[in-house]
């Protein structure tokens, strides 16, 4: 059972309002190591400079959108296994689609309850404490 | 540019929003102490509003997931997206406020906290903020001529009558979009 508290979080959300949101849910489910940039142009050279174990990142995004982002995580030797987990809007099922072509490693539909950030991130590394 | 004698009108209710980019298309709703926020972008000609019940959950608050879009924060995400997917530009985006009313005493100033959300979500988000037109104690009717960006806001005697949210739906597990069970 891993810990949340050891888990390195990087969010990634053009919008500060939703970052911050993010940011409180997890740190409300225990995770306290949480970056997040603004962008996955910033975001990609800080997770290769300082690797994360957990990549949330919004898709709909300007410059690189989310699959874009995904595609460049996968394609880095060092950080291509990072788990990444997808924010999609409610009508972008070829979007899930293609991230899961892409590798990710789950989606969490906006707008989401806390509860199934948790849910999520927990099928992926199993039950939090 | 500016269009006169619009033909199309898409009236929204809360849970809501509309984005077009054709000129003679208004956008309208009828507020009680919901926001309204609109969005445009004088370049691309694409206007947006949305309509949202309360600003955003309480830190611990526990809502269902059906429940999250009536909220503002994720309704602002929906409309501010909705804009971009039709080719906006963040960076363009103007926004006007209204709504926010406190009609019944019994619920508290939630229209004054609705409109303090609003307005800090903006400034935060760094969208520059025109007309507001909110709080007082009485229902507004907003009409939104998206293509040129002009609104107008009218009070009116009656608050709008309570309706159910519009429904979020997920996608389920006979969508075919479950792919990591």
């Amino acid at each position: 059972m891993p810990a949340a508290s050891a888990i390195k979080v990087m969010v990634v959300d053009d919008q500060t309002s939703m970052r911050a949101m993010i940011r409180r849910t997890l740190q409300d489910l225990g995770f306290r190591d949480v970056r997040d940039k603004a962008s996955a142009i910033e975001a990609l050279p800080a997770v290769q400079n300082d690797r994360v174990h957990l990549i949330i990142s919004d898709y709909n995004m300007p410059d690189m959108d989310g699959l874009e982002f995904l595609k460049a995580v996968r394609a880095d030797p060092v950080i291509g296994k990072t788990v990444f987990i997808m924010l999609t809007g409610s009508s972008e099922k070829s979007v899930v689609q293609k991230a899961a072509e892409l590798g990710v490693n789950n989606y969490v539909v906006k707008p989401f309850a806390p509860a199934a950030l948790k849910e999520k991130i927990e099928r992926v590394f199993g039950e939090l404490n | 540019m500016t269009m006169s004698g619009p033909t199309k009108r898409i009236a929204i209710i809360q849970g809501e929003n509309a984005v077009v980019s054709e000129p003679g298309t208004v956008i309208t709703t009828l507020l009680g102490s919901c926001i309204a926020v609109c969005l445009h972008d004088p370049i691309a000609h694409i206007g947006g509003m949305n309509h949202f019940l309360l600003g955003e959950p309480g830190r611990g608050q526990h809502v269902a997931a059906a429940d999250m879009n009536r909220y503002g924060l994720h309704a602002m995400e929906l409309l501010i997206n909705a804009m971009m997917q039709k080719g906006a530009s963040r960076l363009r985006l103007s926004a006007q406020v209204f709504g926010g009313g406190n009609i019944q005493a019994a619920f508290g100033p939630i229209g004054t906290r609705n409109a303090e959300f609003a307005l800090r979500f903006l400034k935060t988000e760094g969208i520059a903020v025109g007309q507001t037109n909110v709080g007082g104690a009485q229902a507004r009717k907003v009409e939104f001529r998206a293509w040129d960006g002009i609104a107008t806001c009218a009070l009116v005697a009656q608050a709008p009558p309570l309706r159910p949210v519009a429904q979020f739906r997920p996608p389920s597990a006979s969508s075919d979009v479950e792919l990591f069970a």
